[in-house]
């Protein structure tokens, strides 16, 4: 006999008790922790994203589209800019690094995005094997697309048009992989890199092709051909209006997507953005800024859901309260007459104590089940829902913090439960005849 | 041997206060304390068995002053030497009989042995309900338990309270044939409190409050 074996005989003497303290605590602490780390994890998602791009240039439109798209491959480009223009801007003393990316097309829904050899340099990826492209119709392909592609070095595919995964429109130029990444936890994982020139040529060669079609098929071109990109439309290098010219090998009407821009100091991120802004008909939007910005919109739920796990919690610790109050008072005889047995006070506090905490430490058990199983239903819903899978991490600081803030509260909860056995009559307990 | 001085108790400031003869019973002696109820009967048995603290006066068990010990001390002092048979038989409702019996032990820091558990749950025909949760005993069992209760760990005073006040004439006389037999077989004092006049034969010493 010991009092641990006492307590635990208190929990199984009313289980129903013990069972709704459970449920209600681990809720509350399921509910805790998973929106937490949902929360840290989407963030260090985005933020890990970024790599070192400070900032980004793209045509005029919402800056918040424009870092979606450009700096985090989620949306759709604002437009086209010309590469002239842009590297006008960007030689500049106060900028280290600016990479000019295009994209318009996909392979198994993956974006493959023209850049130079700088690019991978803002994620740090190192190759796994092979090497980075060299010329026109190379790749090299981020840990994720050569996982889920099983595509190897030497082997080639063709690409779809737009940027999302169709069989209607495929290029007809075969691009050869030549490299692949290692893993990053970046977006560069789940990109497909190649130089700048294959993006022009497929699409100079698409062009050529878009015309011939066009003085056979007249106006009516555009929805024979894409009828159901409309979107990706605009995404498309080729489909920018001053490329239907057709002046495609001058070096001057070059056109990109997005220029990715470091910076050598904070100089540059507060005085650039705003000049671009103001005098070029391009437009400069900060990732980490626009994101915040993002943060702020869904931070609203996450923030509302948070209360509402605090309010359980809350609750929770009063439902545990009152249990054991309860548990104290209705077994005021069992406690006196452990005293006359020659108990000392502290040990019925500790019979009490140790029933709560028994209590607490199933809840706690039970709520990180419950988050780690809700998070990985949450996100194998967001992997298939936008081909971005989130990393799971644990944020294990933010972790220990609101466990202990659960433990304050629930020992608060306990103690106020159990002092009333320091007041105890136990004389007056046992000669009231009930 | 349990001794008493000039013991007094007051409920509370503005109540009266109780004062009780004193009592000297050897070795092996027992005591009826017949009183009507309200007496005070229950404070004086509580006052014995140390969970009450006395206005004026001493109880003194083997020559030790029970109310000049530390209260942890006195807690520890009257679970082991003194076993308190209570008006209702309240046992631990939580545990079965047997650990009843070995949180008993437990409580007052004594090593229970099963043979010598299970003897004594014998001699009380409780033999076969070791494992019964307490709600699952009916009122017989539930008062022999109580004497296991109160005789287990071997005290040198075993203290009832009303012990037969709420049985009939049959139950009453086997309730104190074991309780005086228990006394006998440990060697204690047993002191009775009680109203009820079908005890009065059975004690030599008596006295009336």
């Amino acid at each position: 006999m010991n009092i641990w074996k006492i307590s635990l005989s208190n929990i199984f003497h009313k289980p129903l008790y013990a069972l709704l303290s459970v449920l209600s605590l681990s809720i509350s602490i399921g509910l805790l922790l998973g929106i937490q780390q949902l929360d840290a994890s989407i963030k260090y998602q985005f933020e890990n994203s970024l790599g070192d791009v400070d900032m980004v240039l793209g045509a005029k439109g919402s800056p918040l589209q424009l870092v979606l798209a450009s700096v985090l491959h989620m949306d759709n480009p604002t437009g086209n800019i010309s590469l002239a223009e842009a590297e006008k801007i960007t030689k500049n003393p106060l900028i280290k690094k600016a990479v000019p990316i295009s994209y318009g097309d996909n392979y198994q829904g993956f974006r493959i995005l023209g850049s130079n050899e700088e690019f991978a340099g803002l994620y740090e990826a190192e190759l796994a094997e092979g090497r980075e492209p060299s010329k026109s119709m190379e790749v090299t392909l981020g840990s994720t697309v050569a996982e889920e592609t099983d595509l190897k070095i030497g082997d080639t595919f063709m690409s779809s048009h737009g940027l999302t995964e169709n069989t209607v429109e495929v290029h007809n130029h075969p691009l050869t992989v030549v490299g692949i990444y290692k893993p990053t936890y970046k977006v560069i994982d789940k990109l497909i890199v190649t130089r700048l020139e294959s993006i022009w040529d497929v699409h100079e060669h698409g062009e050529n092709h878009h015309e011939e079609d066009e003085q056979q098929a007249g106006d009516e071109h555009h929805d024979e051909v894409e009828p159901q990109e409309e979107h990706n439309e605009e995404a498309h290098v080729s489909t920018a209006p001053h490329q239907e010219e057709g002046h495609h090998h001058e070096e001057s009407d070059k056109e990109i997507t997005a220029m990715l821009v470091s910076f050598r100091n904070v100089m540059g991120m507060l005085t650039m953005p705003r000049r671009i802004n103001k005098e070029t008909n391009m437009q400069a939007a900060l990732p980490n800024y626009e994101l915040e910005r993002l943060f702020n919109f869904t931070g609203v739920g996450v923030r509302a859901v948070s209360w509402i796990a605090y309010i359980i919690l809350a609750i929770s610790c009063v439902t545990i309260f009152i249990s054991l109050f309860k548990m104290v008072r209705e077994r005021a005889f069992d406690l006196a007459l452990m005293r006359t047995y020659g108990a000392s006070n502290f040990q019925l506090l500790r019979i009490v104590a140790y029933e709560g905490f028994l209590l607490v430490f199933v809840s706690l058990l039970v709520g990180v089940l419950l988050s780690q199983v809700g998070l990985h239903f949450a996100f194998s819903a967001f992997k298939s829902g936008y081909n971005q899978d989130i990393l799971l991490k644990l944020p294990y600081t933010q972790m220990v913090k609101t466990v202990l803030l659960i433990l304050v509260m629930v020992g608060i909860a306990i103690l106020l439960a159990i002092l009333p056995i320091l007041k105890m009559n136990v004389s007056k307990i046992l000669s009231n005849e009930k | 041997m349990i001794q008493t001085h000039n013991l007094s108790f007051q409920h509370a400031p503005t109540l009266e206060t109780l004062r009780f003869p004193d009592l000297l019973l050897e070795r092996e002696e027992n005591l009826l304390i017949l009183g009507k109820s309200g007496i005070g009967k229950t404070t004086l048995l509580h006052l014995l068995a140390g969970l009450l603290q006395p206005k004026t006066g001493t109880v003194n068990l083997d020559n030790i002053a029970l109310h000049s010990l530390s209260a942890k001390k006195r807690d520890r002092f009257v679970g082991q030497h003194i076993g308190v048979v209570f008006q209702k038989n309240y046992a631990i409702r939580s545990l079965d009989v047997m650990q009843n019996l070995e949180a008993r032990l437990f409580f007052a820091g004594l090593k229970s042995k099963r043979e010598r558990l299970h003897d004594l749950l014998e001699q009380l025909n409780l033999a076969a309900h070791k494992n019964k949760k307490i709600h699952q005993l009916s009122e017989g069992q539930l008062q022999r338990l109580g004497i296991a209760l109160a005789v287990v760990h071997q005290p040198q005073v075993i203290l009832a309270d009303e012990p037969t006040s709420s049985l009939d004439d049959e139950n009453c006389e086997v309730v104190m044939q074991l309780l005086l037999e228990q006394a006998e077989q440990q060697n204690a004092n047993l002191v009775v409190i009680t109203h009820d006049a079908r005890v009065k034969p059975l004690f030599q010493n008596q006295i009336i409050l």
